[in-house]
């Protein structure tokens, strides 16, 4: 879906407590893996390491360091903005998913996230690139002041490193359960190897890294349902086999179930899934994270900042193929039942979330096991990678220079770019072990983030279409709008039963929770920020030049053809998603 | 130092050299074959899998080599692409 490795897990079914309760177990590993697979392995990391070292003279000053001197293409940032989301763990995840709710999962790429990106880079790109920000909470500080902006900086560059240092302790994991590889040994070289990376090349080492990360991603991985299709004898047969194997028709349908709570196997409704997904979640994620939103920053001019995320949307378009698709195979094809957490400890089988290194196995031979082992690395280094150089960009830019030391040199703050760097991987890296050591903490921090995604889209969205919104405004927003999020879900984490209320209804299952918290949220931070406004001093509008929509005309994108304007793009891409919805309605 | 190859050029460099050491093995099992077979190995995707991986990359590599020059271009640094 939309959001990237463990963070998607706040939103998600797929949890990774399998990981713990796998390896915990003493069985054996699910393969071994040969010298031509440690080769491949080998040279992918020879190549990551050289292209950091390359890349060291490109990335001097702040610009290029934490911008990539704003000079990557529509594609590469295109590329490189989705990959920061295709985490390792986002594809075992949502291919567990698919296995245990059917397609239901592939709205998580399809209404979870193209609307959104479509939107972002329609209508708010610009007012990001203009604006030249350098951050997420730097236009928050340029829009509403320096309280929204620290609130969001500090949230956001605490949740990153811990994230990273879960997500790094999960990948270790799966290496465990699926090559027996020593927990030490995969976090101290996949951590060491990104620190070097990214603190030699900065953003731009991140950007090139990401995007080959992203096509080894789908060289590796696209086997497997090219194969699975050619062993089922086709999509019709996997259909059928699949309402034989389930008992229902819903697990090959995405819309025609969601009429009620208790028609499908998610126990969600539509209006969750449009609402709180495709519009609070969807849109908080992938227009306010500046996780993602950094990619699109580092573009060489305002058409290439709004074409990468159109061009993005089309690819994550096609990611169900390599994820979602896998996952229904695997009900076909697999000669036992996969089951969740608890029984599989309990039992010794193989949970939901270990579809895809089975399918791997199942399918692949030496070689090619290798690439699709080093395609799942790729992709949790691609992740890592993006959490560190957005933690190094906000820690300098909104914390370090804004409040402790604001007339550093240039050098100084690119120095502190890459200390940053180094100091973030290690934090991840104690978030590891403090994790291997405390599980619990683990749901914890992946609920954090869910926190502050609504929230801050409602005020980012406000601030950006509406000129009235003040300062207070914003500031209370954001503050009720998360205490409401912490508050609803506590509320259900202490009394399971209130979900009948947050989800508005007795038949809601878990993933409902997630989404119609996130609404509520947003709806009660609009309301906030909107009633705060109406009672305080608005700003002049001089000040909110190149801030907000319709104080100042943007510049104007002179394009020498129809179809290399922006708009006709985003219009193909929504025509693919209005289709694919119909197709597997 | 300024970067002078092509984002592409790398991405050409990798699936050039994954596509030869898979399409070898590939070949290598024709007249070797595995005591345990994954699924469908009579297909020998290994073999088609690794030659199309290493043409392509042979082609980026080739048509993003990088080219001698007086001075580096902003596009060679975008990547040119």
């Amino acid at each position: 879906m939309l959001l990237p490795t463990a963070r998607l897990l706040t939103t998600s079914a797929p949890s990774l407590g399998f990981l713990q309760s796998t390896a915990a177990q003493t069985k054996t590993t699910l393969a071994s893996l040969s010298g031509v697979d440690i080769l491949i392995i080998a040279v992918y990391f020879a190549i990551v390491i050289f292209i950091g070292f390359y890349l060291r003279g490109a990335s001097n000053t702040s610009e290029e360091f934490f911008m990539a001197g704003r000079e990557m293409t529509a594609w590469i940032a295109g590329l490189s903005f989705v990959s920061a989301n295709l985490g390792s763990l986002e594809l075992m995840g949502w291919a567990g998913s698919a296995y245990q709710y059917g397609i239901l999962a592939a709205h998580w790429y399809w209404i979870g996230a193209i609307p959104a990106m479509l939107f972002l880079g329609i209508v708010m790109m610009p007012f990001y690139y203009i604006s030249k920000t350098h951050s997420v909470p730097g236009y928050l500080h340029l829009r509403y002041g320096d309280g929204a902006r620290f609130v969001s900086a500090i949230s956001f560059a605490f949740m990153t490193v811990l994230m990273s240092g879960i997500n790094m302790y999960s990948m270790a994991l799966v290496m465990k359960v699926v090559l027996g590889w020593n927990l030490n040994f995969s976090i101290w070289v996949s951590s060491i190897t990104v620190a070097v990376y990214v603190a030699l090349g900065g953003l731009r080492s991140a950007i090139y890294n990401e995007v080959l990360q992203f096509l080894l991603i789908w060289l590796g991985a696209l086997l497997v349902p090219i194969l699975g299709l050619i062993e089922v004898g086709g999509w019709t047969n996997l259909k059928a086999q699949m309402v034989q194997r389930m008992g229902s028709m819903q697990y090959v349908h995405l819309w025609s179930g969601l009429g009620h709570f208790n028609t499908n196997p998610m126990g969600v409704h539509w209006t969750g899934i449009v609402f709180g997904l495709g519009f609070v979640i969807s849109f908080g994620y992938w227009t306010t994270d500046f996780l993602v939103v950094q990619r699109v920053l580092s573009a060489d001019n305002i058409r290439s900042a709004r074409m990468a995320p159109i061009l993005g949307a089309a690819f994550k378009m096609a990611v169900p193929f390599i994820v979602i698709l896998p996952g229904l195979l695997a009900i076909s094809v697999l000669p036992y039942k996969l089951v969740g957490e608890g029984q599989a400890v309990a039992t010794g089988g193989h949970s939901y979330n270990e579809v895809l290194p089975l399918l791997l196995v199942r399918y692949l031979g030496p070689g090619l096991l290798g690439l699709g082992v080093t395609a799942l690395i790729a992709g949790f280094m691609s992740g890592m990678a993006g959490n560190v150089s957005a933690f190094s960009t906000v820690w300098t830019y909104d914390l370090y220079g804004a409040f402790i030391n604001k007339k550093a040199t240039d050098r100084h703050y690119v120095a502190m770019g890459r200390w940053s760097t180094l100091v973030g991987v290690l934090i991840s890296v104690g978030t590891a072990y403090l994790v291997q050591h405390a599980a619990s903490i683990m749901d914890y921090v992946q609920q954090l983030f869910s926190f502050f995604i609504a929230p801050l889209f409602g005020v980012v969205i406000l601030g950006m279409l509406w000129r009235r919104p003040t300062r207070a405004g914003g500031f209370w927003g954001l503050l009720v709008g998360t205490t409401t999020a912490i508050s609803l879900w506590w509320w259900v984490h202490v009394d399971p039963s209130a979900l009948r209320y947050v989800a508005l209804s007795p038949d809601a299952k878990d993933m409902a929770e997630n989404l119609y918290r996130a609404l509520w949220t947003w709806i009660v931070t609009v309301v906030v920020t909107v009633v705060v406004s109406l009672f305080t001093q608005p700003r002049p509008v001089k000040e909110l030049e190149g801030l907000v929509y319709g104080v100042v005309p943007l510049p104007e994108e002179h394009d020498d053809h129809w179809w290399q304007k922006p708009i006709v793009w985003a219009g193909i891409v929504a025509a693919g998603f209005v289709l694919l919805n119909i197709i597997f309605w | 130092m300024r970067a002078e190859l092509s984002i592409w050029f790398f991405a050409g460099i990798q699936f050039l050299l994954f596509g030869l050491i898979i399409f070898l093995e590939g070949l290598w099992e024709l007249s070797h074959p595995l005591v345990h077979p994954p699924v469908l190995n009579a297909l020998h995707p290994a073999v088609w899998w690794g030659a199309g991986m290493a043409l392509a990359g042979l082609a980026y590599t080739v048509i993003f080599w990088p080219r001698r020059g007086p001075l580096v271009t902003a596009t060679d640094l975008k990547g040119n692409g």
